[in-house]
């Protein structure tokens, strides 16, 4: 049987000297050549790092050291996760040309293990969009189509893993940016849970919802890499690292008895061929052995708005360090310090990230806080009871991931209200600090990828992993298409 | 009309920790620009606050000397303006969990200053202004602060004055700031306003920002309750507002326009978590406060003898203070070590500094074993503050200045002899103190001091002279 | 509602400079979005007291000094730096 797990196929690939890893870095390098001008993926490779560090591990194993399971293995960062030295630019205009002086945790964790960097991906300015079009240097393309958007927040990521132009990346999740690009391009994205893994280095859009997570093309990569970046970090106050077991050992059990929970309310509004694909999964579950359970969250109803205050106030109050004083841009005129503080803003920030300063400001100024940033906060301890409370009666919560497919490029811009609406599935995990993974369950009569997404309680990724890893092997080839793009290993 | 003056203190204290409220760099005053920061403490993009636990136990030690209550849970919010010297653009400081509530500072008039809260926060960074330039220095951005609000209990600026200087005084002695107004390791905004003497009603206040010394205090609260008076007396209505005081000019002048009126936006700060405190920690510090100033000087006078003025003398520096407790340890009478240090241990400090350093070359212990020579009644009063003087001087111990034959005192046929000598050598006293004139008798004691180098008892001598004589 | 004036007072606190052409259409798409979040308040309950999201408490870091970085460092990323500070110049055109 050949192998799935891209990561594994590649350590026995480097180990088995079947390749050096300066060849295969290079390989990948030549694809991002080729194909990142359609995907848009990259907005900074960083070919230099990546040979300095394929070149080590060739070292390590010419010398016939052991190398880790990740040495090696060619992957990229979202653009807002702090890199030494390396340009960290939130895909802002207000942050080119930023060069991080200190390295975020979980990029020091997979330095130590050898990885090889090829380069930052692209976002939607400072995570804040679904379609990853508000990023300053034009939105990330679809694998599998390219006049698709690849999603949003960590579109570059999910454009690049999808495209096979990186073997795995490190995307961030506040509302769903992890969830909803891994679903437009067919792949698998996990959103931990909250304090899993080290916030430390991740630029902050919402400090009390952001969670930095892994995205594959399998779910037995997820695994690996959530095993390796949710460590407790002493510098992160949130931080708790994994609790229980690692996941990879409970990946492969037998899910029979398990309990699926179907939430209505997740059904509701969502498009005809996303709901199908759901309900055959559902049959695919039952086939495993899986037991489903139906039951009502009503609480679900004030999620997003409760997320859009929520996030918009944190936001208002993290980017409000963004002055032109000590890093970023810095407006080239101006009359005082204070002018020089606004212009710089206005300036550097895009339309999406000032709207929703904005908004978060309203919500927190003295009058509406009651109304709304605290009404919000109250909400989202009934929601996170909620979900509390499903899970005496399940073991993991089926949903879709997204109530459509990825739309075509230029469609998300034209309302901002309605582009809030497509994270109608997601944001809730976030509310409630839950664990949540993305995998593919089908194609649209276009084929476009559709995703679903199993829910956890906290700290259970291993059950999720577990049904989504289940899911995957039995269904895995007609469900699992990778487009003819990027490096064939 | 007479007029009461109604003030309030918003005191910030420095605390004397080794690190930053929300990282690992050094507070050491000074240092060259920027040379003690950080990713964190200059708010680089996804950088994280750690509270730093010594803050935190400082804030309830200075909660428990000022009789709060000391909350059980409390969190940390983030207090949002744009300010070049705030990194973050916001300040991270508690709003409406603050880490103790209640408490009081008592005056020496009996009268109570209740306090509203204290909460810990961060200072900001420096901003140097040249020639209309902005010069950004984050050397002091997240060093830790307690803010002591008091109640509008303050009538005077007297009572101001005292209670700053009593803040400033228990905080010292619990040993959690060095309270340094001119370093800015203590600053003082000022609410003010006046009402017609006998009034409850409170009148509009304006806040005076900033002020780093006692004597600049006074100064802006006299310009200001003044500049409030003749306002109401014209008929006039006070502005709340924001002041500051120029030290030049010596008024005070607002310092925004209305437009830019804050709106703080406070709300919990998401990236830190909530703050427990149980009643054994609570317990734990409550046993690590050192007996504070109020009390020592209620002990002195009322247990030790010691005159209120001496006292408060004694009070007034923990150093001074600590050195009198030491200095008096086992000894019989403790106003002995309270004139030496006030009469001449003083008289070589120049300054109030000075007594606040007290770098003396005498130790505690040599001048406890001074007092005990004294006690015993090995040495004389005289032989005893001489020799002190040279103990200042040199900072020799005691026995290196005193030997054992001066010790000894005086045996009686030397004493005799001496009374003997002194009569003979002075004729013209001896008749002098015969005729009458009994003061004629100091100059024969005199001479018998200071041939015995101190050493014999005045007493004993005047009553052998006597005898003599008669 | 959302008016003119609401909109300068959010944008001045947010160190935002809005163009006048920029108001009426940014007037209306703030009511909009406050239109959205204002759907919370028409939820029966009032919610339930939410703290943190573990209840996580009392995480500190110990009082012991770890070396700052060097200056050229803290001010690589400054557009404007002089004698070891950021630096605002009063005026620039
Ligand atoms: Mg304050
Ligand atoms: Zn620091």
């Amino acid at each position: 049987m050949s192998e799935i797990s891209q990561i594994k196929k590649i350590n026995n690939m480097l180990t088995s000297k079947e390749i050096s890893c300066e060849e295969l870095t290079k390989s990948y390098l030549a694809q991002i050549d080729k194909v990142n001008g359609d995907l848009n993926a990259y907005v900074n490779v960083t070919p230099d790092i990546a040979l300095a560090s394929a070149k080590k591990v060739d070292e390590k194993l010419a010398k016939g050291e052991d190398i880790s399971l990740l040495a090696g293995v060619p992957m990229t960062l979202k653009d807002n996760i702090s890199t030494d030295g390396i340009e960290t630019t939130c895909c802002s205009n207000i942050l080119k040309g930023y060069k991080p002086i200190y390295n975020a945790t979980v990029w020091n964790i997979l330095k130590e293990q050898d990885a090889v960097l090829l380069g930052k991906t692209n976002m939607d300015e400072f995570a804040m969009g679904s379609s990853c079009e508000t990023s300053c240097f034009g939105g990330a393309k679809n694998p599998h189509s390219f006049d698709h958007v690849a999603g949003g927040s960590s579109g570059g990521v999910a454009s690049a893993v999808g495209g096979n132009i990186a073997a795995y990346g490190l995307g961030s999740d506040t509302g769903g940016s992890i969830r909803q690009p891994a679903s437009f391009c067919g792949i698998v994205g996990l959103k931990p849970s909250y304090g899993a893994v080290s916030r430390f280095g991740l630029i902050a859009y919402a400090s009390s919802l952001d969670q930095i997570g892994p995205i594959t093309t399998n779910v037995e990569d997820t695994a690996i890499i959530y095993d390796a970046i949710s460590q407790y970090d002493e510098k992160d106050s949130t931080s708790q690292g994994k609790k229980g077991c690692s996941t990879c050992e409970a990946l492969k059990k037998d899910i029979k008895g398990m309990k699926i929970g179907i939430a209505r309310e997740y059904l509701e509004g969502v498009r005809d061929d996303v709901k199908e694909a759901i309900e055959n999964a559902v049959k695919v579950y039952e086939s495993l052995g899986a037991e489903i359970v139906y039951f009502n969250l009503p609480a679900l109803k004030f999620a997003l708005p409760v997320y859009y205050i929520l996030a918009c106030a944190e936001a208002s109050s993290n980017l409000g360090r963004y002055d032109g004083i000590r890093y970023g841009y810095k407006t080239p005129t101006y009359e005082n310090v204070n002018d020089m503080i606004c212009k710089t803003r206005s300036e550097g920030f895009g339309d999406e990230v000032k709207r929703r300063i904005l908004l978060g400001t309203y919500v927190l100024s003295a009058g509406y806080y009651d109304a709304y940033y605290k009404k919000a906060q109250n909400l989202r301890g009934t929601i996170v009871k909620a979900f509390k409370n499903a899970f005496d009666s399940c073991d993991v919560i089926l949903a879709p991931t997204v109530p459509m497919t990825a739309f075509k490029v230029g469609h998300a811009a034209s309302d901002p209200i309605e582009t809030y609406l497509t994270d109608i599935c997601t944001v809730p995990v976030n509310i409630a600090g839950l664990p949540a993974v993305s995998l593919p369950c089908g194609f649209n009569p276009k084929g476009m990828p559709i995703g679903m997404q199993l829910i956890g309680n906290t700290f259970c990724e291993g059950t999720i992993l577990n049904a989504a890893w289940s899911y995957e092997n039995k269904v895995r080839d007609s469900v699992f298409k990778s487009p003819e793009l990027g490096v064939k290993l | 009309m007479k007029y009461e003056m109604v003030a309030g203190l918003e005191t910030h204290i420095e605390l004397g920790t080794n690190t930053k409220i929300f990282c690992n760099c050094t507070t050491a005053f000074g240092g060259d620009p920027n040379t003690h920061c950080c990713p964190i403490c200059i708010g680089l993009p996804g950088t994280l606050p750690k509270l730093n636990k010594q803050v935190v136990e400082y804030a309830i030690m200075a909660g428990l000397a000022t009789n709060c209550e000391i909350a059980r849970v409390s969190k940390m919010d983030r207090k949002n303006y744009c300010y070049p010297d705030l990194s973050k653009a916001y300040q991270i400081s508690q709003y409406d969990m603050p880490l103790c509530e209640g408490g009081y500072v008592e005056l020496s008039n009996g009268r109570k200053i209740r306090l509203t809260r204290i909460h810990i926060e961060e200072d900001a960074g420096k901003l140097i202004h040249d020639r209309g330039d902005t010069y950004v220095d984050y050397n002091r951005g997240g060093v830790p602060l307690i803010e002591i609000v008091s109640e509008p209990d303050i009538r005077s600026i007297d009572e101001a004055k005292e209670y700053v200087e009593k803040l400033q005084l228990i905080m010292k002695y619990i040993g959690i700031s060095d309270c340094k107004m001119q370093e800015g390791s203590m600053r003082c905004d000022v609410n003010i306003s006046v009402r017609p003497q006998g009034s409850q009603t409170l009148g509009t206040r304006t806040e005076i920002k900033n002020m780093n010394s006692i004597t600049y205090m006074a100064k802006a609260m006299e310009y200001e309750f003044n500049r409030q008076v003749d306002v109401i007396e014209n008929g006039g209505k006070v502005d709340q507002e924001t002041l500051r005081y120029d030290e030049v000019t010596d008024t005070t002048s607002s310092m925004r326009g209305k437009e830019d009126a804050h709106d703080y936006r406070y709300f919990r700060d998401p990236d830190l978590v909530t703050i427990n405190v149980t009643d054994q920690q609570i317990e734990a510090l409550k046993k690590t406060l050192p007996e504070l100033p109020n009390a020592r000087y209620s002990r002195y006078v009322n247990d030790w003898g010691i005159p209120e003025n001496d006292a408060s003398l004694l009070t007034k520096y923990k150093k001074v203070s600590d050195f009198f407790e030491a200095a008096c340890d086992g000894t019989e009478n403790p106003r002995t070590a309270a004139n030496f240090i006030i009469g001449q241990i003083f008289r070589t400090l120049e300054n109030d500094s000075a007594k606040e350093e007290f770098n003396v070359a005498i130790t505690a212990q040599n001048l406890n074993q001074l007092i005990k020579l004294l006690d015993s009644k090995k040495i004389r009063m005289n032989l005893a503050k001489s020799t002190l003087d040279k103990m200042l001087e040199t900072g020799k111990p005691v026995n290196q200045l005193i030997s054992e034959s001066d010790m000894g005192g005086l045996d009686d046929a030397t004493m005799l002899k001496l009374c003997n000598d002194a009569i003979t050598a002075n004729p013209n006293a001896v008749n002098d103190y015969k005729n009458g004139k009994e003061k004629a008798i100091k100059a024969l004691l005199g001479f018998v001091m200071k041939n015995s180098r101190g050493k014999a008892d005045a007493v004993a001598v005047e009553r052998t002279i006597k005898e003599i004589i008669k | 509602m959302v008016s003119h004036d609401d909109v300068i007072q959010i944008a001045r606190l947010a160190k935002l400079s809005i163009k006048e052409d920029e108001l009426d259409a940014l007037t209306g798409e703030m009511q909009n979005i406050i239109d959205f979040a204002d759907t919370i308040n028409s939820a029966a309950e009032s919610g339930e007291a939410f703290d943190n999201i573990n209840n996580l408490s009392n995480v500190f870091h110990d009082d012991v000094v770890i070396p700052s970085y060097p200056t050229e460092k803290i001010l690589e990323n400054a557009k404007d730096v002089a004698d070891d500070c950021f630096l605002v110049k009063k005026r620039c055109d």
